[in-house]
């Protein structure tokens, strides 16, 4: 009959509270009258209800509690009763009366605490015949929790340094020799569980034996609690005798936990000087132990120690603990044959983090981890397992993480072997955690090396990688990886020339490897990155010495207009001719007008070949007449090929508006205001009349249509021009030209075919406002404005 | 009722791993401190006789594991507290944002019979540390928390120097006291008035 259901559980708790509580009411009611025969009568029964075998460790606590709350109040009750005068060695006796032994061991627990206190009798030997006593229970959970209760009730009574129970007979060493007693029975009973009952039962066997491992393992807690259990105590006595029953008892589960409880439990200064000792036992365990998460945790543990401060490092040092965890990993991994590589990593990976917190020095040491790495992982090909990648990923974040510098991590020669074992995907995370690492601490990269040996870290952000098919790449995070690598590229700078060019070199040789799609991010930060270097350049004389491998501004040009070009294949024009106006302009500052020129020139063939979008026409018209404006470095023929072409451009725009305002905006291309040698009147009011003309037509045209806006306001528009030129000295520009034009947008404002428009009446209104303001101006501009009659 | 059950009052100290519970326990019952880490496994009591209006107390002080895997047998013990100790580091963000969730674990393993005024205290340990220049979570901060709770009461402590370790468990012990947790009060269904009262567990003979 299997009825171990969880309702069944339930119900047979239910009794055994309900049998618990009646009882302690009939015992609290002796209590009351001071009835010791009856109070324990009573205990004894209630108690009793803890001798059931039906319920799961869970359960069974739920019930243990509450009869330990009650115990409390007997144990009050004894206490009181000696003070009254009974005996307590006669109470010691007369518990042992009880009927049954597991109630009677409870109440001689009870009773042998008050003894303890009364100091009656050493506590040493009480203790010893508790703890022996105990043995009558070899029911393995009643036995724990039995044990489990001697230990909590002893707990502030052992005979520990500087206890009011140490005593010439009793020494810590009493203290030591009884907790390590109970803790080796406890572990008896509990190895001796797994090996009781069916054996289909074992996973429900497994399961309540993890749920009664404190149990266990408090007794080690208890120890490491014991004032008196100094580091010679420890290795000496405490840490031999719980290993050994560690070893001996040949249980996967007990020695897993064990191990992990002591790690846990002990001081980190008795782990170093222990080193030896710990990890000699690994290699004794049973082989299904899981030694890789002990190990780790060992140096989990001792890493955050280092890390804690830098006084307590002298200590690794003194006890070599690196070698010796370094030489326990290789031992475990060697006789793991079948460790899956994620154990092997999470090793190395914990190895790393250890000897980067206690010799952030030695480099050399971080290293050889890598490589000791390397070596495991090498004839395993890619490393397909999610969680390997995972720790593979800490692994290689660990250098970056102390360091804060890629430079330094960049001197480990095992680094990138690593990364080879990734797949493409985790190669592109890894990279994006070098990169932000970079950005964040701001690293400076500064020569052509380092760049080299980064781009080839970061490949997998640089190129799209064999056998990474990128399906499906989310546009959003392309984007910010890309961007991102164009933030690096910019951050990469040295003060030297020649150097900062073979940066750029580098650079442009990764990139160009990177695809159409990822040229459009990188391109322009190369470029405005090699801008600053020719910024930097401008000024100084272009090689003094002849030298023929100096950086000079025309090397780096070349290069720009490579550079730019290779956009072609994307194809990206509009981009690739801002980048050409933006060379040119640097050009221009360093008076290099061959290399200007043919930068306008390949600017005017993308404009004209590949610019076919009516709108990105005006707006490169407009960037090329900003920039060419600027121009200065010019000779008379190159100019004039230049404006003249921008002029041609300008009239053939689609719209008859746009075409306007490109042509009136061309008339600055001939008045350039620092330079007397380019003020050419003539052409100045070539270009305005030009653009009357067309504003002419364009009214015509909308007077065909009806409705449509906008010729008026150009008309003010090239009033406003006229103002400019006027006031700059254009004599082409006369009193009667701007009196003309006046008139000619008064009449047309005022026709009945003109739409009325808020915004050009404004516009009119306060152009001329501001002539009216010239005027009162007085002086010799006042002057000037004068005779124009509004 | 008589008094005798009053006299003891059970105090349950909780909190993430490493914020100084029981150094906080061992520097008020031992006088004691150390600096070293020791992982607590399972749940432990210490008790204190305190002395409060003329009368004495006992103070079963729990320290519990902060540690998951170090509590593997769950939290019986919760059963029948009078207050719930909350700890944290005032230097460790992480172990603040915790002290909800061991606030309302508590009060969902305990369930307390008012849950709303059941008392807890919360203590911000490690002042101490590095002059207080590593603190990350201010007094203010931490207060307003405590009121938003129901006026928990707030100590800064430093185990290490015995800063206001006294101070913050008289102000638990008060408030044990005062608890309106009264233990369930039993009455058998039937009374059995032969006083004989046979065990009905079923185990074994041992």
């Amino acid at each position: 009959m299997i009825s171990d259901g969880v309702e069944d559980e339930e119900k047979w708790l239910a009794a055994g509270i309900a049998g618990l509580q009646q009882n302690a009411f009939y015992m609290h009611r002796s209590l009351d009258s001071n009835n010791l025969k009856d109070a324990l009568k009573y205990s004894a029964q209630m108690l009793s209800e803890l001798r059931t075998s039906k319920l799961s460790p869970h359960k069974y606590y739920d019930l243990y509690m509450r009869a330990f709350d009650e115990l409390r109040k007997l144990e009050i009750f004894f206490m009181e009763e000696t003070k009254r005068g009974c005996s307590i060695i006669d109470l010691y006796e007369l518990v042992q009366h009880a009927g049954n032994i597991l109630p009677r061991l409870y109440l001689l627990c009870t009773v042998g605490s008050v003894y303890i206190k009364s100091k009656e009798a050493p506590a040493k030997d009480i203790l010893k015949d508790l703890v022996e006593m105990c043995r009558g229970i070899q029911h393995p959970l009643r036995g724990l929790f039995l044990r489990s209760y001697l230990s909590q009730v002893s707990r502030d009574k052992l005979p520990d340094i500087g206890s009011e129970y140490e005593g010439d007979a009793d020494t810590v060493n009493d203290a030591v020799e009884f907790v390590l007693q109970n803790f080796t029975e406890m572990n008896k009973l509990w190895v001796r569980m797994q090996h009781q009952g069916p054996a289909r039962d074992k996973e429900k066997r497994e399961k309540e034996r993890s749920e009664l491992r404190d149990l266990v393992g408090k007794n080690l807690h208890i120890l490491s609690q014991v004032e008196g259990v100094d580091l010679d105590m420890y290795k000496d006595i405490v840490l031999p005798r719980v290993l050994e029953q560690v070893v001996n008892c040949k249980d996967e589960i007990a020695q897993f936990y064990l191990m992990e409880c002591i790690i846990q439990v002990f001081p980190d200064e008795y782990h170093l000087q222990t080193l030896d000792v710990l990890l000699g036992a690994c290699p004794q365990l049973q082989p299904s132990v899981d030694i890789k998460t002990v190990l780790s945790q060992l140096m989990e543990r001792l890493s955050n120690y280092a890390a804690s401060s830098a006084e307590v490092l002298p200590e690794f040092l003194q006890v070599e603990a690196f070698s010796k965890l370094s030489k326990a990993i290789g031992k475990v991994i060697e006789a793991q044959v079948d460790m899956p590589t994620v154990g092997v990593v999470t090793l190395y990976s914990a190895l790393l983090t250890f000897t980067l917190h206690v010799h952030p020095d030695r480099l050399d040491y971080a290293d050889l981890v890598l490589g000791a790495c390397v070596k495991k992982l090498s004839g395993k090909g890619k490393i397909e397992d999610n969680k390997a990648t995972k720790q593979i990923v800490a692994l290689l974040s660990a250098p970056l993480e102390k360091y804060n510098d890629i430079v330094t991590t960049l001197k480990l020669s095992n680094y990138s072997h690593v990364m080879e074992y990734l797949d493409g995907e985790t190669i592109k995370v890894m990279a994006m955690v070098i990169v932000q690492s970079i950005t964040k601490n701001k690293t400076q990269i500064s020569t052509a090396d380092n760049v080299e040996a980064l781009f080839e870290l970061i490949r997998g952000l640089i190129k799209d990688l064999d056998g990474s098919l990128t399906d499906e790449v989310d546009e959003d995070d392309f984007k910010e990886e890309q961007s991102s690598v164009a933030r690096l590229i910019q951050m990469l700078y040295n003060d030297d020339p020649d150097e900062m060019f073979k940066i750029i070199c580098t650079v442009k040789k990764h990139i160009l490897t990177g695809g159409i799609k990822r040229l459009p991010f990188t391109v322009p930060a190369l470029v405005f990155s090699s801008l600053k270097l020719v910024r930097q350049l401008q000024g100084q004389e272009e090689n003094p010495f002849g030298d023929e491998t100096a950086t000079t501004p025309k090397k780096i040009f070349q290069l720009l207009t490579q550079t730019i070009e290779i956009l072609s294949s994307v194809p990206a024009p509009e981009l690739a001719f801002r980048l050409y106006l933006q060379c040119a302009e640097a050009a221009n500052d360093c008076d290099l007008e061959p290399v200007a020129y043919e930068l306008f020139t390949q600017a005017y063939i993308l404009y004209e070949e590949e610019i076919s979008d009516s709108k990105a026409q005006v707006t490169a018209l407009h960037l090329i007449i900003g920039t060419l404006q600027k121009m200065h470095v010019f000779g008379v023929e190159n100019r004039d090929t230049l404006t003249h072409k921008a002029t041609g451009y300008s009239a053939k725009l689609l719209k008859k508006p746009d075409q306007c305002r490109a042509v009136y905006a061309c008339s600055h291309l001939f008045w350039l205001d620092d330079h007397d040698n380019m003020k050419d009147g003539e052409r100045v009011m070539l270009c305005l009349k030009r653009a009357l003309r067309i504003a002419n037509a364009a009214q015509q045209m909308s007077n065909a249509t009806r409705g449509s806006t906008g010729p008026v306001s150009l008309f003010i528009e090239i009033l406003n021009k006229y103002l400019y030129f006027f006031e700059k000295g254009n004599p082409q520009i006369t009193v009667a030209t701007i009196q003309g034009l006046i008139e000619l947008i008064t009449t047309e404002m005022q026709s009945d075919t003109t739409t009325p428009d808020s915004s050009a009446d404004a516009f009119f209104a306060s152009t001329l406002r501001y002539i009216e303001f010239q005027k009162q101006k007085g002086g010799a501009v006042g002057e000037k404005y004068e005779p124009i009659k509004v | 009722m008589p008094s005798r059950r009053r006299t003891l009052l059970k105090v349950i100290i909780l909190g993430d791993s490493g914020v100084g519970k029981t150094s906080l326990m061992n520097q008020y019952v031992n006088k004691k401190f150390s600096n070293q880490y020791k992982a607590t496994i399972g749940a432990d009591f210490l008790t204190k006789e305190v002395q409060f209006e003329d009368r004495l107390f006992t103070l079963q002080i729990w320290d519990t594991a902060g540690q998951e895997r170090f509590q593997s047998l769950g939290v019986a013990f919760y059963r029948g507290a009078d207050c719930c100790v909350l700890v944290y580091d005032v230097n460790s963000m992480k172990s603040f944002d915790s002290l909800n969730n061991w606030r309302e674990e508590f009060l969902i393993q305990a369930s307390p019979s008012d849950p709303e005024n059941f008392p807890f205290v919360v203590l911000g340990n490690k002042v101490d540390v590095d002059g207080g220049n590593s603190r990350v979570v201010s007094e203010k901060k931490a207060r307003a928390w405590c009121a938003s709770k129901g006026n928990i009461p707030y100590f800064e402590t430093s185990a290490k120097e015995g800063i206001n370790v006294e101070e913050a468990f008289q102000c638990i012990a008060k408030n044990a006291l005062k608890s309106g947790e009264e233990e369930e009060i039993y009455l058998p269904d039937t009374i059995d008035v032969a006083g004989n009262n046979q065990p009905r567990s079923s185990g074994c003979d041992c």
